[in-house]
């Protein structure tokens, strides 16, 4: 009997059930890999007609005043053997002036010179945000995690930290521009920028380094309490130099997250135009922290809505959103081999 | 071998100068170090300790056994204040004196007594440095930084823990490096290097290999001429080996305390009988 | 050996052990500055910094809701000076005008169907224009039959705008006599509002009835919207006659306006309307629409990675698709409006693609563009908490159904996916609230159009442009004066934001708590 069953009908029918699931699951695995084609597209789009315009074939390898100028009207006429030319805001006076006559031209705003402003401005307002959201954060989460006790007030700042690390940026920026800018009186410089951004990593650091002090093995603060040292002692020879590499490098992930967003720097630290350079054409040193900045994304955003589109100013808004998409997936790649890496290498 | 002979006379007589069925609470004597009264203990709601009152002599091995939950490790534990650390726990009532100080009186700082006080977990757990690093710990932390008074410490230290012929090459490799038992001999080592009067030990051999376990076991009737030793213990027949004395704890009350031989050949209860015969636990 | 074990270690002569612990204990072998020991201090400065991080995250909350509670007052007042100057009474008789409009627009649909219709039945170009004569001459008809009524609107509306123009410049106004003056117009209101729904209907009367079939249904729609128009008239005229300046607007009013608002009005020379409805609409729509794309794709690819995939293809493709987060959303907004906008318009007006409804579309900018690119933002969220559910599940129950004969798949679908559907149902939460918070990607890519979508349209509403509420805020926000009522109003749109997505996370994690297989 049981041989029978088992005999042909069931294998035609196993057949067809084996085809079917080898179509459920190829149907799974092309979800898979549309998502990634998606992505592959955007990437490759930005790739494409990105790196001409920031790398070049020969050296320096790289476009060298993109990189270095600030950005400028780009005007283009046509020269006198019809040949069209673009020239940045710069040159194009160098070129009237030599020409010694008035050129007819058309020109297009912020579709010329370079982005050196903007990199700039992005850095500084990473690094200042960062510094602060790391000093604070980690403070912060030696407390939570090594010092605090269980009781109605801690599980409140709990609370408080998951839920607004899930806030939308624009919250914050509008926090920061109600308080930084305008109660505190800022206006739109560096350090509101960097208030307000280090507000928004804030929860997402504190997360991230309690994580890294709680995969201390108790045994190392147990062992070294039971031998008569006190809590700081145990915490800062036997938690610390364990913890240290993972919440720094946690803490790149929320450099990634800083230096991409642009919501919270809108109306907090980011300038449309500025010529000067950060530590140019300052009073005191003061000011500098008083001063905005250009910023990438915000550049980026300029470019993409205010400007309009068409072959002169592709460029400069391709060149921008490469240099910004490099930066930000270098820091992001150096912060996943570096975890790879710590992992590989805990010692216990 | 010949001082573990000695420690066994030692045993015998000390054993012999007293009531011989005694229940743990006798009058407190001048060689008791340890003295619990009338111990009651909480994990939150959960009363983990009842009424617990015991005397610990000085310079023997006590050994606590009984299954699995019933209070041993927690009362260990009291002796030198790490449950201070479980936010959960309470000391409802009741007083624990060492060395005639309640230990916890407002003027005892559990940091001195912990160094007073030294433990040995039941999972090694040496601390990812070096050697050296490892049994120079707690005097680095009590502030010695004579580098000559160190080296002298640690050396001492491991001669005694009877490690040092295994890494006198080696003092600056990682701890992380050496085997279970060594890791283990290496937390005692830790322990003694602080000069405490009383060692707590927790299982400190439930994850060792017979080898290693021996060699544990062989430096705890080694250490008992200089140090008040308490060891927890799920392992009957290393009670019996290496204690003199030996409390049967169940459901957190203490069953049954007196001479290690005594409770293993004539156990008072019945409850401490079928324990050591296997019949549950 | 032993000898060195004897000489050190034991005690001094006539100390015991007793005494030396209470020399170690009885001192005081701490150094304490003002009476905390060292160790009191640093904790101490860890409690201070910690509070230092408190405070901020406590203020962020305290500013939020300080700027945007403001709001409710001054939106009162706002709406009493609306109330006191007779703009209302002059938006209640102007508003049949709106329906009137929307049936305009409306007929030029039907007349778009209708011509459709006889080219279809195969007329030439200049016999369809001959036949649709009538037709628009009829729609000339209906169109000027809103024009008395707007004369007379617009005549009242000035006299109100007067007196607001005066409150606003500071001056002490007599509402009162502005008030007489524009009742007094009351009865003449009546009659024009009357005159206007006759002469609509009596030109409605002697329309032509269209001829194609195709057209029949909208222009039965048409009839009947007009029928609807009545009522809107004398809604309006009662509304007119209700209009009592000195009646106190209530309080909540004022919240009820914001939050069931249709309207989002700024700047305007007549009266600023703060209505969330066209923000929360948009921001609504653009996330289902994100969140429809996205889920498929990303569960998808979860139970493909967890439980099909080698572990060299795991390897490569959960790293690669987790990488996608960190692609900035500004970059994903510039590759929506300059490739993504265009490149879907351009494909809706390929002659082979016009059987596909609502092709082609006329906004480069819309629901479904958005959508499209904060599918691909959500993607990683979903696929990365729903791949950690999934492989949560204890492999014994998989192993449990795998030994009873059930193949792989059987086993994914009937043991796996139930098992860790509570997780995957919490992912998809946490993806809606991370979308709905998104700013730059809508602020480029929706259309900002500040209208509520037209859900009626069915499928159509895909194309249409919308605003959000992260969109007007980062929009708006820098040229707002501060402390006015538009600056409010826009806190107000955050703390909204703030609380709707603090809720779908709380949601979440509720989710994730009800359903988790008990342990221990």
């Amino acid at each position: 009997m049981r041989a029978i069953a088992m005999g042909r009908g069931a294998s035609v029918r196993a057949g067809w059930r084996r085809a079917a699931e080898a179509a459920v699951v190829l149907a799974l695995r092309g979800a898979t890999y549309a998502i990634l084609l998606a992505a592959g597209f955007v990437f490759a789009d930005i790739v494409w007609k990105g790196a001409p315009v920031v790398l070049r074939p020969t050296p320096p390898f790289v476009n060298v005043g993109f990189l270095t100028q600030a950005p400028q009207t780009l005007h283009v006429f046509e020269d006198g053997a019809g040949r069209e030319v673009r020239l940045g805001e710069r040159d194009f006076r160098e070129f009237q002036a030599r020409s010694g006559r008035a050129v007819a031209a058309r020109s297009f705003a912020h579709a010329g010179g370079g982005i050196m402003p903007c990199i700039v401005g992005t850095v500084l307002l990473t690094l200042g945000s960062i510094a602060i959201a790391l000093v604070l954060g980690i403070l912060c989460a030696i407390y939570l995690s090594e010092y605090s006790r269980q009781g109605p007030f801690i599980r409140v700042v709990r609370l408080a930290i998951v839920n607004l690390a899930g806030v939308p940026s624009i919250v914050f920026g509008l926090f920061g521009f109600a308080l930084f800018v305008l109660f505190f009186g800022w206006n739109v410089s560096l350090l509101a920028g960097w208030c307000t951004l280090a507000a928004m990593v804030l929860p997402v650091i504190i997360t991230a380094c309690e994580e890294s002090l709680r995969s201390v093995p108790a045994g190392f603060r147990e062992g070294a309490l039971a031998l008569g040292a006190t809590r700081w002692q145990a915490i800062w020879t036997n938690v610390l130099p364990h913890a240290l590499p993972g919440m720094l490098t946690s803490s790149i992930l929320g450099i990634t997250r800083v230096a991409g967003e642009t919501a919270p720097i809108m109306f907090t630290a980011a300038y449309v135009i500025r010529d000067d350079l950060p530590w140019q054409g300052l009073g005191n040193a003061g000011e500098f922290f008083f001063q905005g900045v250009m910023a990438l994304p915000y550049h980026i955003y300029y470019l993409s809505s205010k400007v309009p589109p068409n072959e002169y100013t592709r460029d400069a808004r391709y060149g921008t959103v490469f240099v910004f998409l490099a930066l930000v997936f270098a820091i992001t790649l150096m912060s996943i081999l570096l975890r790879a890496r710590m992992r590989r290498s805990r010692p216990w | 071998m010949v001082s573990g002979g000695v420690g066994e006379m030692e045993a015998k007589e000390t054993g012999l100068s007293r009531d011989a069925a005694d229940d743990g609470v006798g009058e407190a004597r001048a060689d008791t170090i340890i003295s619990v009264r009338g111990l009651d203990f909480f994990y939150g709601p959960i009363q983990a300790l009842f009424d617990v009152s015991l005397d610990i002599p000085r310079n023997l091995v006590t050994a606590f056994i009984g299954p699995s939950g019933c209070g041993k490790t927690t009362l260990l534990r009291c002796f030198n204040r790490m449950n201070d650390l479980n936010e959960e726990a309470r000391l409802v009532r009741g007083t624990i004196m060492i060395g005639g100080v309640d230990i916890h009186d407002a003027a005892v700082d559990p940091i001195e007594l912990r160094k007073r006080v030294g433990m040995v977990f039941q999972r090694s757990n040496p601390f990812p440095k070096s050697i050296y690093e490892n049994v120079a710990y707690g005097l680095r932390v009590g502030g010695l930084r004579d580098k000559g008074a160190l080296d002298e410490v640690v050396e001492r230290s491991l001669r005694n823990a009877a490690l040092w012929d295994e890494v006198r090459d080696r003092l600056g490799d990682s701890a992380m490096a050496l085997s279970g038992g060594q890791q283990q001999r290496l937390c005692i080592a830790r322990a003694i290097a602080v000069e405490p009067d009383i060692i707590l030990m927790d299982e400190p051999c439930s994850g060792l290999d017979p080898i290693a376990t021996m060699k544990v076991e062989e430096l705890i009737h080694d250490l008992k001429r200089r140090y008040t030793i308490v060891i927890v213990t799920h392992n009957m027949q290393q009670a019996s080996r290496c204690s003199d004395r030996t409390a049967f704890f169940y459901l957190g009350r203490l069953v049954e305390l007196g001479e290690t031989m005594r409770v293993f050949t004539n156990p008072a209860h019945k409850q401490t009988e079928d324990y050591i015969t296997g019949r549950f636990g | 050996m032993a000898a060195d074990r004897h000489s050190d270690g034991v005690p001094p002569e006539g100390v015991t052990g007793a005494d030396r612990f209470r020399v170690a204990l009885g001192g005081c072998p701490r150094r304490r500055v003002l009476r905390l020991t060292l160790d009191a201090w640093v904790r101490t400065f860890f409690g201070g910094s910690a509070m230092v991080t408190i405070l901020v995250l406590g203020l962020i909350m305290v500013f939020l809701f300080r700027e945007g509670a403001g709001f409710l007052p001054e939106h009162h007042r706002s709406l009493t000076l609306y109330r006191r100057t007779g703009q209302e009474f002059v938006d209640a008789i102007r508003a049949p005008l709106a329906d009137h409009q929307a049936l305009n627009r409306y007929l030029g649909r039907v007349r778009a169907s209708e011509v459709e219709g006889l080219r279809a039945a195969g007329m030439g170009e200049p016999d369809v224009r001959e036949a649709m004569a009538a037709f628009d001459e009829f729609a000339a008809r209906f169109r000027g039959a809103g024009q008395l009524l707007r004369d007379f609107a617009d005549e009242a509306g000035g006299m109100a705008l007067a007196t607001r123009n005066a409150s606003q410049a500071g001056e002490t106004v007599d509402f009162v006599r502005g008030a007489t003056a524009l009742r007094a117009l009351l009865p003449q209101a009546g009659v024009v509002l009357r005159e206007f729904r006759e002469t609509v209907e009596a030109v409605c009367a002697a329309a032509p009835a269209p001829r194609c079939d195709g057209s029949r249904r909208p222009w039965a729609r048409f009839r009947e919207m007009v029928g609807r128009l009545g009522a809107s008239v004398s809604g309006a005229h009662e509304r007119a006659m209700a209009w009592d300046p000195d009646r106190r607007v209530p309080i909540g009013e004022s919240l009820a306006a914001f939050f069931w608002g249709r309207r989002w009005v700024t700047n305007s020379e007549w009266h600023d309307r703060y209505g969330l409805l066209p923000l929360l609409g948009g921001s609504f729509c653009i996330s289902v629409v994100a969140i429809a794309i996205a889920v498929p794709f990303s569960v998808a690819a979860a139970i493909f990675v967890s439980q099909f995939a080698s572990a060299a293809e795991r390897n490569i493709v959960k790293p690669a698709i987790e990488f996608i987060a960190a692609i900035p959303s500004i970059v994903l907004g510039f590759f929506g409006i300059t490739v993504l906008g265009s490149g879907i318009q351009w494909l809706s007006q390929q002659p082979w693609m016009s059987w596909v409804p609502f092709f082609p579309v006329s906004e480069r900018l819309n629901i479904l563009t958005a959508g499209l690119m904060l599918a691909l933002m959500a993607s990683p969220t979903i696929f990365t908490l729903a791949e950690d559910a999934l492989d949560r599940v204890p492999r014994a129950f998989a192993e449990g159904s795998l030994a009873l004969g059930a193949t792989r798949l059987q086993t994914v679908i009937r043991m796996v996916v139930p098992a860790a559907l509570s997780g995957i149902v919490a992912a998809i939460l946490l993806g809606f609230g991370r979308v709905v918070g998104e700013t730059m990607v809508v602020l480029l890519v929706a259309g900002n159009r500040l209208e509520i979508p037209d859900i009626t349209l069915g499928m159509g509403v895909l194309f249409q442009p919308a605003h959000t509420m992260t969109g007007i805020i980062a929009q708006e926000l820098g040229e707002v004066p501060r402390g006015g009522l538009h600056y409010r109003a826009l806190f107000m749109v955050g703390v909204t934001l703030f609380a709707l997505v603090l809720a779908i996370n709380y949601a979440a994690e509720r989710v994730v708590r009800r359903f988790r297989p008990a342990r221990h």
